[in-house]
């Protein structure tokens, strides 16, 4: 099996998955929350994609519409999410259901709360198979303890029959991992997979999501706040704030040729382990804003040390990318490229 | 798990002597009535209640008479085992009396229990999942209804207009199964509903807001996420979540009602434990009131320890190793 | 389909209460029917008379030595329990008056008065599991038992000291002196004591002969009630699987399934009882069987009898006010509102003892300013009786209504009148008319807690202000044995009442107001009449003695020996001297026994002598039940 890089995939032309215009608006009684305001992207197959951005950027947002998971009966969707050909948002119900799980799966950030309790882990495996599948008991058991093994938990007979809370939190994540592998799905989405896992432990999680990913022939998805993550496992990564992607590059496009005043702010705020102990975090300044009130023009510009009066009006655009690097922001390139190296690349 | 339950077992056997202890005391320092006086009849001289008070044994110590108790109760008496002892109103063995009155209450506590989990569990989850629309609301109407009417007038209501108005029902009074089943049925299917309501409506509000909050958790997305059906998402995996403290109350619910429904027994004329307990208490019947008290709290003990094994049964995070 | 589901119950409740709101409740009832009188030839034989009660308070377990009550003694003399004399068992002065029974005449009293002589009727037998002739030995076995004192013979008293030799042992006595059986058919009785009471005395229960093969084998206080074999025309249903060759088998086959005073009474017909040997007129026996079962939902059983479930209802109490209401206002259902003037009086009893009321002002006082018309109307109004104005009942004397020392504008008490004798009292230290002293306030007052006590408190209570008496009252379940504990030093109770044990004042006012019978414990002269210095110290009541009328008993017992006139003026003295000089209660009603019968029924009545439904008259049309 040969490793494909993305400029491959994207050389196949056919995309994975290509997400074009999206939008998830929720109307509250407080106002029109606009969770995702027009979010373009696409995946290839073979690919690892990393999606940054806040709380409340719209990351996860995004790819529980794509999963269909958006339950809230209220919620407005607009836009087209094209999987394998088809669109997903005009999908129905059930449909959707048979793709869930089996042709895309989906990890979640909190492995304890994410596995149901009462039920052995073996089982909550065996259950995604029972679901899309018309094998029998025994041969989904088998099958789930085929996936345990494969994500590297020891013992994995004795270790299907056992109940979540009697795993450490690393191997919880390695069966929830298995879970969404084990019907060999062609997307792996994982949210936030090693946020709630200790340093080490992250780690190998994020290799064995790039192991399973090349074994599987699948494409992966990495929705994160920590740039770390993303650094050393995502081909491609996009930088989304207030619902919309305002930066997308290559991994070493961004970390060394930053464009987006946001995206500078995430560097900044990056500890370093040789930085001396005197040496102050710079956090971005501001605080994330209220995706009902969003501020008007640039989303950012409240926040922008380098505001200028048309950001406060007219809102940037992302001009198209082709798989280019490429920020939704009003400096001219030219300043860009002077700022990041005036200023972030000294901090870096 | 069977050192578990040993524990627990001989939990259940201190608390039924100690139930039982204060319970005898009470009578002796605060009894309802003075047994002998009222047993002596209309003109009670002083000799004819000092025997009284011998034919029923009350003149020995409380020490005494507290250990002939227990030693009935664990060596039986000359009826048999366990021994039940002689009431002071029929004059003859507690056992007929108290063995057919535990079965009449207990069908009654049984069929109401029946009634009440499916009802109540239907209506959480009706309630649950139509959150916020009639369905929800009306639910929960019914919940405010049903915990707020008192039982003995929602008895007399049901007897005024299916017996007495419509001749849907055939009124008050205990007909056993064998006597004739439908019957049977027909003159313990209002008993069991005015019971159940109460406790239906109290469980289709713990279902719901269970159900609810197991909707938030993080696994129901999860269940989603793998591509579950709906269904199995809320009846395999909310519902099983939401069970555990259903498990519990029902335990307690239904061990309590084992020592009789004393309002519904009274307004239907059902020959349970409930009235019995409370007539004799009235009349000073010290035996019948020890024997069903050993015998309630042993239910409620007991019934608390088979809802405590099912609640580990279903959640394995309480489970002992 | 859940959906579905609940809207069905839904409209399945809204149609139930729509139909219930738009039902009729005006008096129809629903068998269809209203009660016959009966064809031409009288109400016919056959059928089972249902009964239902909200309680029996068996204080014996149904033996016959040892029950007291009213109830069982309606029980056992119509049905049970033959007797060497018995009574009419109807209402009204014939209901008190006497019939041979199991004896063939009245007795051959001798000369001095101190002699009986009873000669038993031929064919009298006890019925099953016996089945064999009743013989004087049976009867001498009934004196005996009662002379025992493990059975607990709760009216004992009345023949210990009376019959020679009879008095109560541990063991019980081989024989008693005082009674010759000289053989089978003959009984005599030697009396310590002129007792003309004796006829009546030989009418209880607890006298009927009782076989020592059976009743023998049950020496502890009611233990036989489940055993009691019948020597009358009926008996408890399944007595026949009762097997008395000894008394092992006995226990081992029984108690008798148709009797248990927990739950029910079930009453066939004897099959060795002959009617030749009985009275029409005494019992009619036309029902087959008697089913007497427990309800605890008292209005049930009122609505079960209007709807032809039932035929009558046996209780301590007259039927609720609401459903009384219903019978007389309607004109189809009044014909079923049955009553009978219940031989007692309810009154409320002030303790001589127990400041205010040891002053006679404030006794007098309050029988002044009492509201007796307010508690008739409390109890349900006219139809519960006759409002009291002396001691003893209308049944017991001649002197009824027209008697009334304190009578007052409609009953309704008179203030003026009443204020004008508390000022005679050392308690209104003012003058002005009204209780004043520290002692007029926060008097106890006991009463029950059921109705219609507890309706007619607050008419009491207000009756008693008005003369400044502030009373507390204590509602208890157990009011008697409160008033009955002398230590308690109730001031002032409206719980109790009296009824006639048989038909002579001597029961009544002899028994109540006889110094010598205080007690500490199950005291029922609760006035305190006739309380010694020696019993006062004795029962530490610090202020005694009080008024006696000791001598007065002992006299009018005296005058009744020998003049049946002469006792009854006598006792009708008595009880003026204690409404006018003693004053120790206020009373205020002489009940009606009332109660509803189903449109089944054919034939009732009320049995006089114990204040009850005369079961042995009873009569149904089968084909009127529902």
């Amino acid at each position: 099996m040969t490793v494909r890089s993305s400029r491959d995939a994207v050389a196949d032309g056919k995309a994975l998955l290509e997400v074009r215009d999206l939008k998830v608006h929720f109307p509250t009684p407080d106002g029109l929350v606009k969770a995702v305001d027009g979010v373009n992207f696409k995946i290839h197959r073979g690919e690892t994609l990393g999606v940054v951005g806040e709380s409340g950027s719209g990351k996860s947002v995004t790819f529980l519409t794509v999963m269909g998971l958006i339950t809230s009966k209220g919620a407005r969707l607009e836009g087209e999410v094209i999987f394998k050909g088809r669109d997903l948002l005009k999908l129905p119900v059930e449909e959707m259901r048979h793709i869930r799980g089996k042709e895309m799966g989906m990890v979640f950030q909190d492995p304890m709360t994410s596995l149901h309790p009462m039920y052995r882990v073996g089982y909550q495996i065996a259950e995604a198979v029972l679901a899309h599948e018309a094998a029998g008991k025994k041969a989904a058991w088998k099958l789930a303890i085929d996936m345990l093994g494969r994500v590297g938990i020891p013992k994995p007979e004795e270790a299907a029959r056992r109940y979540p809370h009697e795993f450490s939190g690393g191997m919880r994540q390695r069966a929830m991992i298995a879970m969404s592998l084990v019907l060999n799905p062609d997307l792996l989405i994982a949210d936030e997979p090693t946020t709630a896992l200790d340093v080490t432990v992250q780690a190998q999680i994020l290799d064995l999501i790039d192991r399973l990913k090349t074994e599987f022939n699948a494409a992966v998805a990495i929705v994160t706040h920590d740039l770390g993550v993303v650094a050393e496992h995502c081909e491609r990564i996009h930088v989304m704030y207030a619902g919309k992607i305002v930066e997308t590059g290559m991994s070493r496009d961004l970390f060394y040729r930053g464009r987006h005043p946001y995206t500078w702010g995430l560097l900044q705020s990056i500890p370093r382990l040789d930085a001396g102990e005197t040496q102050r975090l710079l956090p971005i300044k501001g605080l994330p804003p209220s995706l009902i009130f969003v501020p008007p023009g640039c989303a950012f510009h409240p926040r922008c040390p380098y505001v200028m009066d048309v950001c406060r009006t007219e809102v940037p655009t992302m001009p198209p990318t082709d798989g280019r690097h490429a920020a939704a922001c009003h400096l001219s390139p030219e300043e860009q490229e002077r700022i990041f190296v005036a200023k972030v690349l000294q901090q870096t | 798990m069977a050192r578990y339950i040993a524990r627990r077992l001989l939990w259940v056997l201190l608390v039924v002597i100690l139930v039982t202890f204060l319970t005898f005391l009470i009578f002796f320092v605060i009894p309802p009535v003075d047994p002998a006086i009222l047993f002596a009849g209309r003109a009670p001289s002083a000799r004819l209640i000092e025997e009284v008070r011998q034919s029923l044994g009350l003149d020995h110590s409380f020490w005494a008479q507290y250990g002939l108790f227990v030693k009935r109760i664990f060596l039986g008496d000359q009826y048999g085992w366990p021994g039940f002892g002689m009431s002071f109103v029929t004059r003859s063995p507690i056992r007929e009396n108290f063995l057919s009155r535990t079965w009449v209450t207990g069908q009654l506590a049984l069929g109401a229990a029946v009634v009440w989990l499916f009802l109540g569990v239907f209506i959480g989850i009706t309630s649950a999942l139509k959150r916020g629309r009639w369905q929800d609301r009306a639910s929960m109407g019914f919940a405010l209804f049903g915990v707020s009417a008192p039982v003995f007038w929602l008895g007399l209501m049901g007897l005024y207009i299916f017996w007495e108005k419509l001749h849907w029902l055939p009124g008050t009074g205990y007909v056993s199964f064998s006597e004739g089943p439908s019957q049977w049925f027909l003159h313990f299917l209002l008993p069991w509903v005015v019971l159940a309501l109460l406790f239906a409506a109290f469980y289709a509000r713990m279902v719901r807001g269970s159900l609810l909050e197991a909707f938030g958790q993080d696994w129901m997305r999860t269940a989603r996420a793998k591509g579950l059906s709906e269904r199995k998402v809320v009846y395999k995996h909310a519902l099983r979540a939401s069970l555990t403290p259903v498990v519990s109350l029902f335990g307690a619910d239904l061990g309590t009602l084992l020592g009789g429904a004393i309002i519904t027994e009274t307004v239907f004329n059902l020959p349970g434990l409930g009235t019995y307990v409370v007539r004799s208490v009235q009349n000073g019947d010290l035996p019948v009131i020890m024997d069903v008290v050993v015998f309630a709290s042993l239910a409620v003990a007991l019934m608390s320890l088979v809802a405590d094994i099912l609640y580990a049964f279903l959640d394995p995070r309480v489970r002992f190793s | 389909m859940r959906k579905r589901t609940l809207g069905v119950f839904a409209l399945l409740l809204a149609f139930a209460l729509v139909v219930a709101a738009c039902g009729d409740d005006s008096a129809t009832t629903t068998s269809g029917a209203t009660s016959t009188t009966g064809g031409t030839a009288g109400p016919a034989v056959g059928g089972t008379y249902r009964i239902e009660t909200d309680g029996i308070a068996y204080t014996s377990g149904g033996d016959p030595s040892g029950e007291y009550l009213g109830i069982s003694f309606g029980i056992f003399t119509n049905l049970l329990a033959r007797t060497l004399l018995t009574y009419y068992h109807t209402g009204g002065a014939n209901g008190n008056s006497l019939a041979p029974d199991l004896a063939a005449d009245f007795p051959v009293i001798s000369a001095d008065g101190l002699t009986y002589t009873f000669t038993l009727k031929d064919g009298i037998m006890f019925g099953p599991p016996l089945s064999r002739p009743i013989t004087s030995k049976d009867v001498e076995f009934a004196f005996r038992r009662m002379a025992t004192e493990s059975v607990v013979a709760q009216y004992e008293f009345y023949y210990d000291g009376l019959i020679e030799g009879l008095t109560l042992s541990a063991d019980m006595p081989a024989s008693i002196a005082g009674i010759e059986t000289p053989d089978d058919k003959t009984i005599i009785f030697h009396l310590t004591k002129v007792s003309p009471d004796f006829v009546y005395l030989v009418a209880m229960p607890a006298t009927s002969p009782m076989p020592e093969e059976v009743a023998g084998c049950f020496l502890q206080a009611g233990e036989y009630g489940r055993y009691v074999v019948s020597s009358g025309p009926y008996m408890y249903e399944g007595s026949d699987q009762l097997d008395a060759s000894s008394c092992e088998a006995l226990t081992a086959s029984g108690p008798v399934s148709g009797f248990d005073p927990e739950d029910h009474s079930y009453f066939v017909r004897n099959p060795d009882y002959d009617p030749a040997t009985d009275d029409p007129a005494v019992r009619a026996n036309y029902v087959d069987r008697i089913t007497i079962d427990l309800n605890t939902n008292a209005q049930d059983i009122y609505a079960k009898i209007r709807a032809g479930q039932l035929e009558g209802a046996v209780s301590s109490g007259n039927p609720p006010a609401d459903v009384l209401q219903a019978y007389a206002t309607d004109a189809a259902l009044q014909p079923l509102l049955r009553e009978g003037g219940d031989d007692r009086t309810w009154y409320i009893t002030m303790n001589l003892t127990a400041p205010p009321f040891d002053d006679i002002h404030v006794r007098k006082a309050a029988n002044l300013i009492m509201d007796k018309a307010g508690i008739l109307q409390a109890w349900g109004g006219d139809i519960s009786g006759v409002i009291a104005t002396h001691i003893q009942p209308p049944g017991l004397t001649g002197l009824g209504a027209d008697y009334d020392p304190y009578a007052t504008e409609g009953h309704r008490g008179d203030l003026a009148l009443a204020q004008a004798e508390m000022k005679l009292s050392k308690y209104d230290t003012d003058g002005d008319g009204l209780c004043d002293a520290p002692e007029c306030s926060g008097v106890i007052l006991v009463n029950r807690t059921t109705s219609p006590w507890v309706e007619s408190e607050p008419v009491v209570v207000a009756s008693l202000a008005a003369i400044g008496i502030q009373v507390q009252v204590q509602e208890a379940e157990n009011h008697y044995t409160i008033i009955q504990t002398v230590a308690n030093e109730i001031p002032i109770g409206m719980d109790p009442g009296w009824g006639k044990d048989y038909p002579d004042s001597s029961s009544f006012v002899g028994f109540l107001f006889d110094g010598r019978g205080i007690k500490a414990e199950g005291n029922y002269n609760y006035s305190m009449v006739g309380l010694s210095a020696a019993q006062a110290t004795e029962f530490g009541v610090a202020s005694g003695p009080t008024t006696s009328v000791d001598a007065d008993i002992d006299n009018c017992k005296q005058v009744a020996l020998t003049d049946e006139q002469g006792g009854i003026d006598c006792w009708n003295a008595l009880d003026k001297k204690l409404m006018e000089e003693v004053v120790p209660w206020v009373p205020y009603l002489w009940p009606n026994i009332l109660t509803t019968v189903g449109p089944a029924v054919t034939s009732w009545d009320f049995d006089q002598f114990a204040g009850t439904t005369a079961f042995s008259k009873l009569a149904v049309d089968p084909s009127l039940q529902g």
